[in-house]
């Protein structure tokens, strides 16, 4: 494992943050981390960082237990928490210089490089107090970037980005992943995990509700949603086949239940019948967002309750 | 030895670190100039008894020796301007990166807590010590302009050799600079334990001023040796007849506490804290 957590837990004052969360990251891994705001990613992330002390558990990275060795697990992450911060009276390419100096790079090249592949290269000379906040997570990635680490750890790379700006650093992500980089990428979005990540969790409450491979996250439907030249002749076709009560209208598409044998039949009768068949499209990708909330939700039941600090807070 | 250099390299690009330093040399400037503009006040050793009025004293003998000027600066800038700078340079330290959120950009970085806060620590005494040595040379150069070079006359009557009056003018710098440095501890214990700089900064002002208050009370005498404020003006004898080295040992002993249980705190203090900004 590159990044494991144990019955790691945080709790301010009486808010539980983080509940008992375990977690294991394997090297190679595009790692989604997904829940809804105030789910205790941030705070998970800080304890992952050693910013914050956990009320109890711990984090394990390359098998340095984090807080205890957090000098150690710190070479090998890279990354920020919420949005990157940098000396805003300063140049990129300087905050660059003086944070990769802590890291022990002092090479100028490598600054050239990693200003390069978040295509911030015309603005390295650019005051950052003069960025926009897309600029400055950008910047956050290149530090991240900055001395080659094992891990990177990003909190909502994409939020504040616009629609170009998300592509870009979802496309990154991917190029990263690709090259066997391990990366823990926090998000609040589902779509987002699924486009980028192989592997993933939804917490909610500081809780985890399900972990495992994207492909099995998504929910197990076997509905299909089919457009035809001619819907009302096709509903009886398939009403014939499945049952009226399973055939059903939405938006314009019939959307009928049944296994993948049934939907094959469903087609083979359809061209039979003489119906044009335009599209049959799995109908589970509608519910996405509905199948995250619901798991969500149903966390909600007997959780306590979430990140108190997700917004900055007293030190 | 990176931490530092980084330290160093953030301090000279803020506006606030030249600012802090313009201020204490205007003052000798103001000083040096109602000195030569204003009518002849009584001059020479009269007002040396006096140990309060030490100020006075000095900025009189200033007025006839330009060697002079630079203790009559901080005789001055003591009182509030050097404590208000040595806070804001202790107080800006931690505070102020946790108010702009570069603290977490830091710390995500393999450094050590405690390694931060003493390079913010060592930082900020560097600013403070430039700053005295920028007035003590401004003083220096624009007072003997002004007012020539002679040997220094004392509080208590007489002269010293120059090299003798320089020998001491630098041994009361050192002593005040050691003073402010207790300020700047202080203000960077403040600054751990709040993510607002003028929190940290005004609130080590109050301290020092509620210390100089309660110094100034006669009720309050028993607590005088535990305050560092009442050892501020020790300096003063080394420009007396025969130099009293009791009063100065007790103020550098005092010093001396306040800055290592001072500092130590602090490094314990955000060696345990939660970076939640």
């Amino acid at each position: 494992m590159v990044l494991a957590a144990h019955g790691l837990t945080k709790i301010f004052d009486r808010l539980v943050a983080v509940d008992h969360l375990d977690l294991g990251v394997r090297r190679g891994d595009v790692f989604g981390f997904l829940g809804p705001n105030g789910a205790g990613k941030t705070t998970t992330i800080r304890m992952i960082f050693g910013l914050v002390y956990p009320t109890s558990g711990h984090v394990e990275v390359l098998d340095h237990r984090v807080p205890r060795d957090r000098r150690e697990a710190l070479r090998h992450i890279g990354g920020f928490v919420e949005v990157p911060a940098f000396y805003g009276n300063m140049s990129a390419r300087r905050n660059l210089r003086l944070m990769g100096r802590l890291n022990d790079v002092t090479d100028e090249k490598r600054i050239e490089e990693v200003l390069d592949v978040v295509g911030l290269p015309d603005r390295a000379d650019s005051k950052v107090g003069d960025y926009s906040h897309g600029m400055k997570q950008r910047l956050g990635i290149a530090n991240a970037l900055l001395h080659r680490p094992e891990l990177i750890i990003l909190d909502e790379p994409t939020s504040g980005l616009d629609p170009q700006g998300m592509k870009d650093v979802r496309e990154l992500i991917r190029e990263l992943g690709s090259g066997g980089t391990t990366v823990f990428l926090s998000s609040h979005l589902l779509h987002e995990i699924e486009q980028v990540c192989n592997r993933a969790v939804i917490i909610n409450k500081g809780r985890v509700v399900v972990e495992g491979p994207v492909a099995d996250l998504r929910p197990t439907s076997s509905s299909v949603k089919v457009l035809t030249t001619d819907q009302d002749r096709a509903r009886e076709v398939l009403g014939q086949l499945v049952g009226p009560q399973a055939v059903a209208n939405e938006e314009g598409y019939l959307v009928a239940e049944g296994s993948d044998e049934v939907v094959h039949e469903m087609v083979r009768r359809l061209v039979e019948e003489g119906i044009g068949v335009d599209a049959v499209i799995p109908a589970h990708e509608q519910g996405l967002e509905d199948y995250f909330l619901g798991l969500t939700r149903s966390s909600d039941v007997d959780a306590g309750p979430a990140d108190p600090h997700k917004n900055g807070g007293a030190r | 030895m990176t931490l530092l250099r980084s330290e160093l390299t953030k301090l000279l690009v803020q506006k606030r670190t030249y600012v802090g330093w313009i201020g204490l040399v205007t003052i000798p400037l103001l000083m040096v100039v109602a000195l030569n503009f204003a009518s002849p006040a009584p001059r020479g050793g009269d007002a040396a008894a006096n140990t309060a009025g030490a100020a006075n004293s000095f900025f009189s003998l200033a007025a006839d020796n330009g060697l002079l000027v630079p203790l009559a600066a901080i005789a001055v800038l003591t009182s509030f301007l050097l404590p208000l700078v040595a806070s804001m340079a202790g107080g800006f330290q931690l505070a102020g990166e946790a108010e702009s959120g570069t603290i977490k950009t830091w710390l995500v970085h393999p450094v050590s807590r405690g390694g931060v806060v003493l390079s913010k620590w060592a930082v900020a005494v560097a600013y403070l010590l430039a700053g005295l040595v920028l007035v003590a040379a401004t003083c220096y150069a624009v007072g003997v302009a002004l007012f020539g070079a002679h040997d220094p006359a004392l509080l208590s009557g007489g002269t010293v050799s120059i090299a003798h009056g320089l020998w001491l003018t630098l041994l009361a710098y050192l002593y005040v600079g050691l003073g402010m440095i207790v300020v700047i501890s202080l203000a960077v214990l403040f600054s751990t334990f709040t993510d607002s700089s003028l929190t940290a900064t005004i609130g080590t002002l109050v301290l020092v001023i509620v210390m100089q208050i309660v110094g100034s009370l006669s009720y309050f005498d028993f607590l005088q040796p535990c305050l560092f404020t009442s050892h501020l003006d020790a300096w003063q004898n080394l420009f007396q007849g025969s130099i009293d080295w009791w009063p100065i040992g007790k103020g550098l002993l005092a010093f001396g506490a306040y800055i290592v249980v001072s500092t130590v705190a602090a490094c314990c203090a955000f060696q345990r804290s939660d970076v939640l900004v």
